[in-house]
């Protein structure tokens, strides 16, 4: 039996620097070997601004993501440089549809040091990756990690996401094989 | 959020419900909603959950008065309460009621994180005292009796069975071995367990006056009746009558108690109409009453009457088993009883007490450490603290004249206290005066 490679669809939403997208990109190749295209971007979220809390709403983002095709990609993660929030949350880093299609990662409170200050470009792109990785896990059906050293590990703060490393524990790691291999079955 | 649990949120908002439902099924829980305080009671109904997030503000039934129906009806279930519409006084009100924790919409994320550490805190510290607790019940199932020798297993089994019937029991052991415990921890599974549980010792009690205790007499009904009174047979009635030493019952009463056995009625002495009764008769008896049904010194109907079920009590030195966890039970008994911290017992003093033979049985042992912790100057029991027990072993005991005897206690306390004579007074339980009367009576000289 034939098993179809998995791709996965990277968007940029909004006016993004093409380097988080290839960030995400390398990563999701070089850690969980997918296949992935940098797909053409979608416009600023404008849609989704709650204007009482002056923040996105990330479930309408991930909405509007489902409503376009994507023909050519399984899972689609986009990224915004806007604040997410889902309703019982102040915040959000990501968010993905548990073993679903669409995830969305945030660079708006990644790009901050704890102290305030901007953090340097080398530590949001790490960030980036890390939130890319983790929601993509969802996408596949990896749930909330207890392992520390694991990137489906919860992060709340920004020092849980820095003290969190790129990789899977392994017992994430075989959940995330074994998912392959159904997303794979044509 | 290492563990699953089961969870519902209750909440009239349903963006809220879904959010809550997304949330924690990426931590692999179990999750569901409810639109309402009387919905959540419902599914409530039909199944358990072990944590509860309960909105406030809701149309109906708000989230306070849901918390007051959940800890009356669930209260092992943990509830924390959410509300975008937070107040100190809402806060200490739903603490006050049993809220395990207070979010105000909208969270953090790591807030979400540190309630579920301390609900997975919460519940793992519920379920180490129920193991406990649980532990403690299976340790000490009846009351204070105390085994796990395969000998007393078999009792722990047995009690529970024959506490649901009415048959009369009789409880076989030597003297010392927790019969009446065993008699109480029945009428305590029993469904006469609301009703009074009496014991009377036959062997302490002559007849005549056993007669009047257990039937009671009418005023006038013998010199000294002043005023009428009711006997144990009659006050017993909806519970069990425990009649400890049966063997040493007369034929007379023997005959008596048949009879009340068989019509379940009694007269009270110098009355003539007879008063139902009911209670569950529990005998004990250290005897071996079959022989003495065989050489007829007790009566066989009145005997098989007695024993519809039998239930023999090992005595300690068939299992010895049990000696460690009877030693950690008394020691712990008289550390708090004395207020002294002897908690501990070294090997040697343990080999000790598994070695010799125990014919007074549990209670020689409760005796034993009693003594020991009384005396003791150390946190920790040595060999030292039991070296009566190697000197003269029972059988030797029996052989010589209490006189004796006693001259040979008095001499091993003196010794263990150094003939502080008003240590070994209190030891002794008697006064210094009489120690020293003795002390000269006896000869006893302390050794140079």
């Amino acid at each position: 039996m034939n098993e179809k490679p998995i791709r996965v669809g990277v968007v940029p939403i909004g006016n993004l620097d093409g380097i988080f997208a290839k960030t995400v990109a390398a990563h999701l190749l070089g850690y969980f070997h997918l296949q992935v295209d940098i797909l053409s971007p979608m416009g600023h979220p404008d849609y989704a601004f709650d204007p009482g809390r002056r923040q996105f709403d990330a479930g309408l983002i991930l909405k509007a993501l489902g409503k376009r095709p994507f023909r050519n990609s399984q899972k689609v993660i986009g990224i915004v440089d806007v604040d997410l929030f889902v309703p019982i949350l102040t915040h959000v880093f990501g968010e993905a549809e548990q073993g679903g299609r669409h995830a969305l990662v945030s660079l708006h409170r990644l790009r901050k040091r704890e102290d305030g200050a901007p953090a340097p470009l080398s530590q949001l792109l790490e960030r980036t990756a890390k939130v890319a990785l983790h929601e993509t896990g969802h996408l596949f059906d990896l749930l909330h990690c207890r392992e520390k050293r694991c990137v489906m590990h919860f992060s709340g703060s920004l020092r849980d996401l820095d003290q969190t490393p790129l990789f899977l524990c392994k017992y994430c790691s075989l959940y995330l094989r074994d998912a392959f291999k159904r997303a794979s079955r044509p | 959020m290492d563990e699953k649990m089961s969870i519902m949120i209750v909440d009239d908002e349903m963006i809220i419900r879904e959010s809550f439902i997304h949330w924690f099924r990426k931590y692999g829980h179990r999750v569901e909603a409810a639109a309402s305080g009387s919905e959540a009671l419902e599914k409530l109904e039909k199944t358990a959950f072990d944590l509860l997030f309960v909105d406030i503000k809701m149309p109906g039934m708000d989230g306070i008065e849901l918390l007051e129906r959940i800890k009356e009806e669930y209260p092992d279930t943990i509830v924390v309460i959410i509300t975008a519409y937070g107040s100190i006084d809402t806060a200490v009100k739903a603490m006050k009621l049993g809220a395990t924790d207070y979010l105000l919409k909208p969270f953090k994320p790591e807030q979400v994180t540190l309630v579920m550490q301390k609900v997975a805190q919460q519940r793992a510290l519920v379920s180490q005292c129920r193991y406990l607790r649980d532990r403690i019940e299976e340790m000490t199932r009846f009351d204070n009796i105390i085994g796990q020798s395969p000998k007393m297993e078999e009792i722990f089994r047995l009690i529970p069975e024959v506490a649901q019937s009415n048959s009369s029991i009789l409880i076989v052991g030597e003297t010392g071995t927790g019969k009446e415990l065993i008699a109480k921890a029945i009428h305590a599974k029993s469904p006469r367990a609301n009703g009074p549980f009496v014991a009377i010792n036959c062997g302490a009690l002559p007849d005549t006056l056993l007669e009047s205790e257990l039937f009671g007499y009418r005023k006038g009904a013998f010199t000294g009746a002043v005023s009428g009174r009711k006997g144990y047979l009659d006050i017993v009635s909806g519970g069990t009558l425990f009649l400890d030493e049966i063997g040493e019952i007369s034929p007379k009463m023997q005959v008596d108690l048949l009879r009340v056995l068989e019509e379940k009625k009694i007269t009270r002495i110098g009355d003539r109409h007879p008063i139902d009764v009911d209670f569950r008769l529990i005998s004990a008896t250290r005897r071996n009453l079959e022989k003495a049904v065989a050489q007829g010194n007790f009566r066989e109907d009145f005997y098989y009457r007695i024993n519809v079920i039998m239930i023999r009590v090992p005595p300690l030195r068939e299992r010895k088993e049990d000696i460690p966890l009877l030693v950690q039970h008394f020691l712990q008994k008289y550390s708090r009883e004395t207020a002294k911290r002897v908690d501990h017992i070294d090997r040697e003093a343990m080999e000790i007490l598994k070695r010799y033979d125990w014919p007074g049985n549990v209670r020689e042992l409760e005796n034993a450490i009693e003594r020991a912790v009384v005396l003791s100057k150390s946190r920790t029991l040595g060999s030292e603290s039991f070296s009566f027990l190697a000197a003269p072993q029972p059988l030797e005991v029996k052989r010589r004249s209490l006189r004796e005897v006693e001259r040979r206690y008095i001499e091993k306390v003196l010794e263990e206290c150094g003939w502080n004579v008003t240590r070994a007074a209190e030891v002794l339980d008697i006064n210094r005066v009489t120690l020293h009367k003795m002390i000269k009576r006896y000869g006893l000289q302390r050794p140079s």
